[in-house]
């Protein structure tokens, strides 16, 4: 199986999640992480949508579906050597009193994680990095007890030099639907 | 027929039906507004207490616009569907929320594989109970969601002009399809806080079908062309939606390659055209099936390679380079993979790729094909149209049509083994002639799209080929056309079977009949009691008579004809097998 980030970029309408993922449920495609934001252009929200496939002819398939959705203004696909990318995971972990002591020094100096909040009896510690290096972090930190653990799920961006909104359309010409 | 633009200054012209008002209108005027500008003519509806605004609305615009109220949400859609595939227009349907829309689905589901363009305006209840369960709720853009090209939810009336420009624009543009537009009920009462304004919608940021290929894309299809030795070239629905059958004419005659047909291409190359192989598919002919797997360079034009097309698709033209010439970006590659792929609008990609192609005659692969017809002719043709059986057979029924009809008429048929004995003996010799659900195979599309049809361009003969299982799905339909008054023809070829299903139960279930013969009620009595005319023709020797008064009649007329108990439809590619598999008994 090939890790696949797919880029998505969307007019910010209703509905357009849906509209997107019914694609791969159709093809019974897992979608391992799906993170939406807003671009540095106003009105237009980025999918990253992670997918483990075997066939790259799959997810081609699936690129020029999505391309199919008449609110989407650009579709990319990568291979993982193609884009920059992270993610971060938050884990509450449990600090009772008599309890193994947390190794501080190491969390932040191996791990590079971080301590971002103390509750009375337990630290919230966020770790950015990839799926590896988080569950790296995971499989150390696991021993305290772990209370609660998320993942936001990937964010991407491409390698290439060229900012991908220069392939959208222009500014003016999205913005018709003045209501939303 | 009036182009869009004529129609729209038509529309202009008379101060009623201004595309620019000064006055305030509520939402539902909006909408009428917006058909009308768009040059809609028909509106194929049913009312229901979530669309009453803009039923009221209709009520002023009866001098404008044509409502035709059919019995059941299903028959609006397909008669839509038949309106648009023979008009060229998009069809339009006006329906209410909850069971109103859900009854449409069917038809929308079958307007998107099959491409036909639509535009459903469908009611909702007001926006403060949307989510609450509300009385004849449902969430229709939830469920029409993976088979609509594009659909919206309208809230405020302020949102109309806009909203029905993209969708018409949607609709029609690239490959066409069906959009659907739920509108709240308050948006259809409530007034427009601007006068009412319609600008039409050209091109959408997201959306921007390519129409003019790539220039050396089609230097490749050329080059793989003029290579060719034994060329074979398929055309589908794409060839006459982009209403390019002069185009293709002029490639297939200039290059001498023989071309066939899908299902929904029919038509689109007269039978009786030298170069006119056949059609393709499980029960197209023999010669160009088993020839698709010998060509060299195997040209697909406005098709999607249908599993109904390819058989089994591991073994599908594995020996041929193939150029897929298409509209739908999605659809290259989907399932056979192109060696040139050319996107782009059938009529644009042909009359760029014709002068770069060499003349030819390629007279010894004709040969093969015609080799091959002289097979099926001896071991099918002749023997089903000179059939000594006790019973009709469907194909007599069919060619004898075809011959009082000269292969004019515009044939709409149905779906079973009367639709494939449709496809197979009526020659077609005029463009535009054949409707039938081909992608989704709807059981029951034929009645309400051959009523459609008939609305669409009233001076073309329409008849409906339908089995009596078809018939009893839309059945109530005969209601909608008595209303009419239209002279729709509609033969029932009754074997009292699902024939199709009891086929395949013979063939490949051991003759394990399960549930497909039916009890039938009288069809000619039920048709006279909806007040349209008919009568049964159980004799051969009554056939020609029967038709012939058929025919004749200037009202809607119903024919029905008992026919063979248990015929099966060959040739057959049997389900898994490879084309070259093709079976003739």
């Amino acid at each position: 199986m090939t890790s696949y980030t797919i880029c998505v970029f969307t007019e910010n309408t209703f509905g357009l999640l849906n509209k997107i993922t019914i694609i791969f449920t159709r093809r019974r495609i897992n979608i391992e992480s799906l993170t939406v934001s807003e671009t540095e252009r106003k009105g237009i929200s980025r999918f990253t949508i992670v997918i483990k496939e075997e066939s790259r002819e799959t997810v081609e398939k699936v690129v020029r579906q999505i391309r199919k959705v008449v609110e989407v203004l650009a579709v990319f696909g990568y291979l993982n050597d193609e884009v920059v990318y992270n993610e971060i995971a938050l884990f509450k972990i449990p600090t009772p009193e008599g309890a193994k002591r947390l190794d501080i020094e190491t969390v932040n100096k191996t791990y590079k994680a971080w301590v971002v909040y103390w509750g009375l009896e337990y630290v919230v510690i966020e770790k950015t990095g990839t799926e590896e290096e988080i569950f790296d972090f995971f499989n150390y930190i696991k021993p305290h007890g772990i209370l609660e653990f998320v993942r936001s799920g990937r964010v991407a961006v491409s390698k290439s030099s060229r900012s991908l909104v220069e392939y959208l359309p222009e500014e003016e010409k999205y913005d018709y639907l003045s209501y939303n | 027929m009036m182009t869009r633009e004529e129609t729209t200054t038509a529309v202009l012209k008379d101060p009623q039906v201004l595309n620019e008002s000064t006055e305030l209108m509520n939402g539902s005027h909006a909408v009428i507004r917006a058909l009308l500008a768009e040059g809609v003519d028909t509106i194929f509806g049913y009312p229901g207490g979530a669309i009453m605004p803009v039923y009221d609305a209709i009520y002023d615009y009866q001098d404008h616009v044509n409502h035709i109220l059919v019995r059941h949400e299903q028959g609006a859609g397909h008669a839509a569907e038949g309106y648009a595939r023979l008009s060229g227009k998009v069809g339009v349907c006006l329906v209410t929320s909850g069971p109103g829309a859900t009854n449409l689905i069917t038809a929308i589901a079958d307007a998107i594989i099959d491409s036909t363009p639509m535009v459903c305006v469908v009611g909702q209840v007001a926006k403060h109970l949307l989510g609450t369960d509300a009385f004849q709720e449902t969430d229709v853009i939830g469920v029409t969601m993976p088979i609509t090209k594009w659909n919206f939810q309208i809230t405020s009336a302020d949102e109309v002009p806009e909203v029905m420009a993209k969708a018409f624009y949607v609709a029609r543009a690239g490959r066409p399809g069906p959009v659907l537009i739920d509108i709240t009920k308050n948006a259809q009462s409530e007034m427009m806080t601007k006068p009412f304004k319609y600008d039409f919608c050209h091109k959408l940021p997201g959306y921007h079908p390519r129409l003019v290929p790539k220039r050396e894309h089609v230097e490749a299809a050329a080059t793989l062309i003029n290579g060719a030795k034994r060329p074979f070239l398929l055309f589908g629905h794409g060839v006459k939606l982009a209403g390019a059958e002069k185009e293709l004419l002029e490639l297939v005659e200039k290059t001498g390659i023989p071309c066939a047909s899908t299902l929904l291409g029919l038509s689109s190359v007269p039978v009786n055209h030298p170069l006119y192989a056949g059609w393709l598919g499980m029960h197209g002919n023999y010669s160009t099936n088993r020839l698709t797997n010998e060509c060299d360079v195997l040209i697909g034009i406005g098709l999607r390679f249908d599993d109904r097309v390819t058989g089994d698709v591991t073994r599908y033209a594995k020996q041929a380079k193939i150029v897929h010439i298409e509209i739908d970006p999605a659809e290259v590659d989907k399932v056979v993979k192109a060696h040139a792929p050319v996107v782009g609008d059938a009529k644009e990609a042909l009359r760029m790729l014709t002068p770069l192609l060499n003349p030819n005659s390629h007279e010894e692969w004709h040969a093969k094909f015609k080799e091959l017809d002289a097979e099926e002719e001896e071991a099918i043709t002749i023997p089903e149209l000179s059939a000594n059986t006790e019973k009709i057979k469907m194909a007599e029924v069919v060619r004898m049509l075809s011959d009082k009809t000269k292969g004019e008429a515009v044939i709409v048929a149905d779906v079973g083994q009367h639709q494939m004995v449709a496809a197979r003996y009526y020659e077609f010799k005029r463009n535009n002639s054949f409707i039938t659900s081909g992608g989704l195979g709807t059981m029951g599309y034929a009645l309400p799209a051959a009523f459609g049809a008939k609305v669409g361009d009233p001076e073309r003969e329409v008849v409906a080929i339908i089995g009596d299982g078809c018939f009893q799905m839309t059945i109530q339909e005969l209601g909608t056309i008595a209303q009419s008054g239209l002279p729709v023809k509609a033969i029932i070829l009754n074997n009292n079977y699902l024939g199709m299903v009891r086929q395949w139960q013979q063939l490949f279930f051991e003759k394990r009949y399960s549930f497909v013969e039916l009890q039938n009620p009288d069809f000619i009595t039920i048709a006279r009691g909806f007040g349209v005319d008919g009568h049964t023709c159980d004799q051969r020797e009554n056939l020609s008579d029967s038709l012939d008064k058929m025919l004749a009649s200037d009202k809607p007329y119903l024919l029905e004809v008992i026919v063979e108990k248990e015929e099966n439809v060959f040739p057959m590619v049997a389900s898994g097998a490879s084309v070259a598999e093709i079976r003739l008994r």
